[in-house]
């Protein structure tokens, strides 16, 4: 029993940083950070399911998540600074 | 401005508190979380693999991915088909935007270039594993594909944007892939009942083992591994499809801008 | 019986955390101007979504497993055990499919945000709609 609370407390914790994370991506102004931030959220999220025992999407969100989303999103951002 | 910021700070509490409210003391949802398990969830567990009823189950061992391409095939169909529209309509917003080879990009340093051709080949073999045990392990089709998506992103950066044109994976080339790919997940879709109308009898659209009415299927092991008939070749297809997918993204996102103003500026 | 109360604890906080990430999501969506502030946005609340829709699929009991088989081929036995200790294998397939069309239609908004800077020269909505008065944020 003592293990089970103690996956429960971890889960407690990592949603919790996660939402912290998210209020910090919602109202930075540096869009550079706020990607950085959304990429911890998405680690919080990627630990959460491993916990919840899905590890199909496990398997998916690590890769679309930490990796791709972050990726096209700094390519858009270097793509549009104001440099005529 | 002030009226305004405080009906959307009162806005949002008043969501927060009623939703959550709702669900963990009312328990709209049911009794959060339950000790049983739900009946269709009963059923998917009770007919994944089980050899003596061979007319209810699709013999494979992992569960989620015998509900993605046996149970809800056409769910699955219809999402790849929606990542596949997605693909075309980028292609299409930045048609015309070729790059001809020249430049002196040099990429990154040696340290890194050589960190990489140790890596990437074992992301490349990983992605492959989850892809081919996609019925016996949690993995499959999709999850493999974005895996290995992550080596043609690393070799864009690292080494340079022309790197993948040199060694042949062209932009033509990928669009083919991936349009193999799809064809593949169809074909394999009407295999069993292409196979039903040689042999006199019917069968239905994405069917994978016999069933009552329709008795004729794909084998559920090639010589000792449990491949579960068609969904093995739908992994397959789906891991080439979904790779070819994000590297023509990449390829895309990876032109400079100033020439691509240049071949916007000319059709003008 | 104050076990089962801390677990019921817990996991409300669990709940109500994944409710706050939705909801200041959904501010960041449609109140931020900036077009990638709102695709970072929109990134957070589908996932926050199929969170949630995970979240409901776990089980109680203890230990609690995946739903794969782990004998193969198998008899009565494993099938029945499996029933007792495995989560629920429906919200994951359809988790999966929320994702990849997300990833889809995520995908193509980064497409058409360049193509709206290439046209307009600026990311901000206020001044593309040409409301009056708008200001960078």
């Amino acid at each position: 029993m003592l293990e089970a609370s103690f996956t429960l407390f971890l889960m407690m914790l990592l949603s919790i940083i996660s939402t912290i994370a998210v209020y910090l991506a919602v109202t930075e102004r540096n869009l550079l950070r706020a990607v950085l931030f959304s990429a911890l959220q998405s680690m919080c999220y990627a630990f959460l399911y491993y916990i919840l025992m899905a590890p199909d999407i496990v398997l998916v969100y690590i890769p679309v998540s930490i990796g791709l989303y972050p990726a096209a999103i700094l390519f858009l951002i270097r793509k549009t600074k104001e440099c005529e | 401005m002030l009226l305004r910021r405080l009906i959307t700070v009162s806005a949002l509490i008043v969501f927060i508190v009623s939703t959550s409210y709702t669900i963990t003391v009312l328990n709209v949802l049911g009794e959060l979380p339950p000790r049983g398990l739900r009946p269709l969830a009963l059923w998917f567990l009770n007919t994944s693999i089980t050899p003596w009823l061979s007319y209810f189950s699709s013999m494979a061992p992992e569960t989620v991915t015998a509900i993605i391409w046996d149970y809800r095939g056409l769910d699955t169909l219809f999402e790849t088909a929606v990542f596949y529209f997605a693909i075309i309509a980028s292609i299409a917003l930045f048609r015309g935007i070729e790059e001809k080879h020249g430049g002196g990009y040099v990429g990154l340093s040696k340290i890194v270039r050589v960190v990489s051709k140790i890596l990437l080949p074992i992301n490349i073999v990983v992605a492959a594993s989850i892809a081919i045990h996609g019925t016996i392990t949690p993995g499959g089709g999709f999850q493999a594909g974005s895996a290995m998506a992550v080596s043609p992103l690393i070799l864009i950066i690292v080494f340079s944007r022309f790197f993948l044109k040199e060694k042949g994976l062209s932009k033509n080339l990928l669009i083919a892939l991936r349009g193999a790919g799809l064809v593949g997940i169809g074909v394999a879709s009407i295999l069993a009942l292409a196979l039903g109308l040689l042999y006199g009898g019917y069968a239905f659209i994405f069917q994978n083992q016999p069933k009552e009415t329709a008795p004729i299927g794909l084998p559920p092991d090639v010589l000792g591994f449990p491949t579960a008939g068609t969904l093995f070749i739908f992994n397959m297809c789906e891991f080439i499809a979904v790779f070819a997918g994000f590297t023509i993204i990449f390829i895309l996102l990876s032109i400079p801008e100033d020439v691509a103003r240049e071949a916007l500026h000319g059709e003008h | 019986m104050v076990s089962i109360n801390l677990y019921m604890f817990t996991f409300s906080i669990i709940v109500i955390s994944l409710i706050v990430n939705l909801a200041i999501s959904l501010y960041g969506v449609l109140l931020k101007p900036n077009i990638v502030k709102k695709i970072i946005s929109l990134t957070i609340l589908g996932d926050s979504a199929n969170t949630f829709a995970i979240l409901v699929g776990y089980r109680a009991t203890y230990p609690v497993s995946p739903p794969v088989q782990v004998n193969v081929p198998p008899s009565p036995s494993d099938v029945y055990q499996l029933t007792g200790l495995s989560v629920d294998p429906l919200p994951q397939a359809l988790v999966l499919t929320a994702i990849v069309i997300g990833l889809a239609v995520n995908v193509f908004l980064i497409f058409l945000a360049i193509q709206t800077y290439r046209l307009y020269g600026t990311l901000n909505m206020r001044e593309i709609a040409g409301v009056k008065g708008g200001q960078h944020e």
